[in-house]
């Protein structure tokens, strides 16, 4: 007995009883692959950068006095660093996990080898286990890449160790949070970039909207007191932002208890543990209807239900003919029919239809909300509304676009529709119109609300024109934009990524390091300047301009809009600037478009 | 109708097609053999226009494929080694997609999708899911396909792989049908015995450079198949060597799998000689065949059949 339980107490020691054959495999094909350096590669580059730019704005070298009073400055730009470096972890650890492993189950399905691995010893435990800690390691590597970093700014003094230990753990177990959602959803998602997109947004659900609801509902109740810790200790975002608040201050006095983080990493680890359960679960099953010759299909592992929980089916008569009256005829030109034909969302109608009721719901009660509270009457409530608006249209057109063409060469459709007489401009222009129509039911909301409100007597009527350029240099630019990096790539995730960066680098990353050029800068106006073109800087800055019942009636000759450098407040220069957007962006999306022309016949299979 | 030019094309350093020259004439059926790489979808993409070659040209009906690319496609048709369906289409709009493609006007294309269904025998499918059909009916379609613009030049890459032997003789058929319709057909396999049955010419391509070209009868004249012959014969068969090896018609005789294998000396036509000889010697004929060409055969000759 005691020999027994000797022998299952040293099997259960062995790392490879918990992670199996799969582990090895991963790790063995990620030492091949190049993208693993470039990542690593990346990630210490764009570091170095941020520790830079924030050392630069931080810490002014000039420091004279005494030595005290320097040693005490010097501190005190050790502690931002600190702060900056553990921030960008946070951040970065955690989109690369989503990244990484957004790929782990579904590559398996997709080549056919889940089915495969399950003919094995090898159990479904070690699969997911597998894939998630070979993951995991390497990205231990990149956090480990920055603690010498750490250990230089440490020389600088003003560093607690409990903030760098916490910081570390933070990450670590939002990290894992975060795979294990991934893993979770590549299980059903074929494609990586909507496993990623559908990640971040249950993240967002998870950290951002759920907190914020109940911020609203329970504003006024009692529970208010206890409102911050009990979002903290599902939210890894307020708990960073929290601790790191405390290094920050130089009183010390932290909003949280010292040993909330520990709490708060627990309840992480639990919740891990609970999807990746779950993800076994599926996975076994995903798996056993490959085996049986099933494609698993999208999603359907995650919402399987038994047999008999089915609906019976409808019995169809054998030998009968189904309804001709199904075949649509083709009109106009093929490319396009065949875009508009496509579903808008894969999986039917009923799919379509509940998420627009979701949808619509959830935005009359946001209004209902913003009614009683009297907050439709501001400028800022409908710069809110439109920003996000614009936003998801942002999203939905780069992403689409990028997969335009790559969903067809991973179909093997794409030599076929290339050997037709149809022209190369024709098919380009058929697929910028599938992108517009596909983003359509986004644009629509947006469209929606302006124009509601515009009778409501809350925004201004001009704001039509300003949103219709900024809109249309949006799906220009992204549309071209996509469709290049879509001729380009044979990959759908590739183009995807592509665009997505592309859009990251110009209105994410150089706005931030203007940003700390800024602070430096004596004549910050050529950064302004570019700001000027930001897409959701436009947005916010007209709506905040033609947005609230003061605005609306106003005359167009009193509209002020308040830009970066305050300088163009009037509707003339404002309208120059966003015509001046149209031609620079436009044509940038014309001139991408060109080159997708120019592309599409290379690199075909 | 098909003419290819010292056509090469080089990826990186590899060469997967070098110096090919080839001419296919109108009407014919043309099976183009080698083992797996040997350059035989590369030229077919070529000729589709899919595919730019390195150096060399290509010509379909008189137009060089690197120029005339939309004139090119409006003659050709392609059929892929791997087929892709679109997931929301049905077969009869897939079909009327690729009319409208190849510019046909609305008004006949009703007519036209229905004769290339009848033609494949799908008429039972236009209301089905593309993605739903089994392969072979997915090979079918794609024939349907490439047949809707009435192409004079059918470019077909392995159209029978990986179909089971009833679709096989179905797709031979209809190979056969299109063959009476006066079209010119290139056709790759690895069913090589399938391409004996139905091929005017051969050609077999390994390394990217054609190693042979030309008809069956040249093929059989090549290998020097056309002069062998296996007799078997009841009782004494040792008697039986000893006959076969004093005629002088006869330049070997070697015993093979229970038969005598028997090779004529050159210019020897078969006239009976031989059965006649072995029952005058009061030996019981049980068989005389003549070794029939295999295209497996002479491919294996042909080639190293490296794999790549």
């Amino acid at each position: 007995m005691a020999e027994s339980l000797f022998q299952l107490v040293g099997r259960l020691s062995r790392p490879s009883v918990w992670v199996g054959p799969i582990f090895d495999k991963e790790l063995r094909v990620s030492s091949r692959r190049k993208r693993n350096y470039f990542l690593r590669f990346g990630y210490l580059l764009c570091l170095t950068a941020f520790i830079v730019l924030v050392w630069l704005s931080s810490v002014n070298l000039q420091i004279r006095g005494p030595v005290a009073y320097q040693q005490a400055k010097m501190a005190e730009a050790g502690k931002i660093i600190i702060v900056t470096i553990v921030i960008f972890q946070f951040l970065a650890t955690q989109f690369i996990t989503i990244i990484m492993l957004s790929t782990s189950i579904s590559d398996e399905i997709y080549h056919r080898t889940l089915g495969v691995l399950m003919t094995t010893p090898i159990n479904s435990f070690q699969i997911v286990m597998g894939k998630l800690f070979s993951k995991l390691l390497q990205l231990l590597l990149l956090l480990a890449i920055s603690l010498p970093l750490l250990a230089i700014v440490r020389v600088l003094g003003g560093v607690p160790w409990d903030y760098i230990l916490s910081g570390l753990c933070i990450t670590l177990t939002s990290l894992i949070f975060a795979g294990s959602m991934s893993l979770f959803f590549s299980i059903g998602g074929r494609r990586s970039y909507a496993v990623i997109l559908t990640t971040i947004l249950a993240l967002s659900v998870a950290y951002a909207f759920i907190p914020g609801l109940t911020v609203w509902l329970l504003y006024y109740t009692r529970l208010q007191n206890y409102l911050i810790p009990l979002l903290a200790v599902f939210n890894p975002f307020i708990v960073m932002a929290m601790e790191s608040q405390t290094v920050l201050q130089s009183w010390g006095g932290g909003v949280l208890p010292s040993f909330f983080w520990m709490a708060h990493c627990g309840v992480m680890l639990f919740l891990s543990s609970l999807i990746l359960a779950w993800s076994v679960r599926i996975v076994r099953q995903a798996a056993l209807s490959q085996a049986v010759g099933e494609n698993p299909g999208p999603w359907k592992p995650i919402f399987h239900r038994k047999p008999s929980e089915k609906k019976p089916k409808r019995k169809t008569p054998v030998n009968v003919e189904p309804i001709n009256d199904a075949i649509r005829d083709v009109v106009g030109s093929p490319v396009v029919w065949k875009e508009l034909r496509a579903p808008l969302i894969q999986g039917g109608r009923h799919h379509s239809l509940i998420g627009l009721v979701l949808a619509v719901s959830a935005l009359v009660f946001t209004y209902w909300m913003g009614w009683k509270d009297d907050l439709l009457r501001e400028d800022n409530t409908h710069m809110s509304y439109v920003t996000i608006f614009m936003f998801m249209g942002m999203v939905c057109n780069l992403v689409l676009s990028a997969t335009m063409l790559t969903s067809e060469k991973e179909l093997r459709s794409w030599p076929l529709l290339l050997s037709t007489t149809l022209e190369d401009r024709e098919i380009l222009l058929g697929k910028a119109a599938g992108v517009f129509r596909r983003c359509l039911p986004v644009w629509l909301f947006l469209a929606v609300h302006v124009l509601l409100f515009i009778l409501a007597g809350y925004i201004h009527p001009v704001a039509i024109v300003h949103l219709v350029l900024i809109v249309s240099w949006i799906i220009l630019f992204l549309t071209g934009s996509g469709l290049y990096f879509s001729a380009l790539f044979q990959r759908t995730t590739t183009a995807v990524v592509a665009n997505m960066a592309l859009a990251i680098v110009l209105w994410l990353v150089v706005p931030v390091v203007l940003g700390f050029l800024i602070e430096m800068a004596d004549n910050p106006r050529p950064f302004l300047f570019y700001m000027r073109l930001h897409p959701l800087v436009q947005t916010s800055i007209t709506m905040r301009g033609n947005g609230g019942d003061l605005n609306a009636e106003a005359p167009l000759d009193q509209l002020r809009y308040i830009w970066p450098d305050r300088k163009l407040s009037r509707i003339g220069n404002t309208n120059l600037t966003l015509l001046s957007s149209v031609v620079v962006y436009g044509g940038a999306g014309v001139f991408f478009g060109w080159r997708a022309r120019k592309r599409l016949r290379k690199n075909i299979f | 109708m098909i003419e290819t030019q010292k056509l090469s094309k080089y990826y990186g350093n590899l060469a997967a097609l070098v110096d090919l020259d080839l001419k296919i004439d109108q009407g014919d059926i043309f099976g183009f053999i080698g083992p797996n790489g040997a350059g035989k979808t590369t030229t077919m993409r070529i000729l589709a226009t899919l595919l730019e070659p390195t150096r060399g040209r290509a010509f379909i009906d008189g137009l060089d494929v690197t120029r005339t690319g939309k004139e090119v496609r409006r003659r050709v048709g392609y059929m892929p080694d791997f087929m892709g369906v679109y997931d929301d289409l049905k077969v009869f709009e897939y079909l009327e997609f690729f009319a409208a493609a190849f510019n046909i006007e609305r008004k006949k294309r009703k007519a036209i999708v229905e004769g290339v269904l009848e033609l494949t025998d799908l008429q039972s499918k236009r209301a089905a899911a593309v993605d739903s059909l089994s392969r072979g009916m997915q090979q079918r379609l794609g024939l349907a396909r490439v047949l809707i613009h009435d192409p004079k030049v059918l470019i077909l890459d392995e159209p029978a792989s990986g179909l089971d032997p009833r679709a096989r003789i179905e797709i031979r058929e209809l190979l056969r049908e299109l063959k009476r319709m006066g079209k010119t057909i290139m056709i790759s396999s690895h069913i090589l015995s399938e391409l004996e049955e139905i091929c005017d010419h051969v050609g077999i391509i390994e390394h990217g450079k054609l190693v042979f070209s030309g008809t069956m009868e040249e093929i059989r004249r090549q290998m020097g198949i056309q002069s062998k012959m296996r007799v078997r014969v009841a009782g004494d068969r040792d008697r039986a060597f000893e006959v076969l090896s004093s005629l002088p018609q006869i330049k070997e005789v070697r015993p093979e799998d229970g038969y005598l294998a028997v090779t004529y000396a050159e210019g020897y036509e078969i006239d009976g000689t031989i059965a006649r000889t072995l029952v005058q010697a009061g030996l019981d004929v049980i068989a005389l065949e003549p070794e029939q060409l295999k295209l497996d055969n002479a491919f294996l000759q042909l080639t190293k059949g490296i794999v790549h």
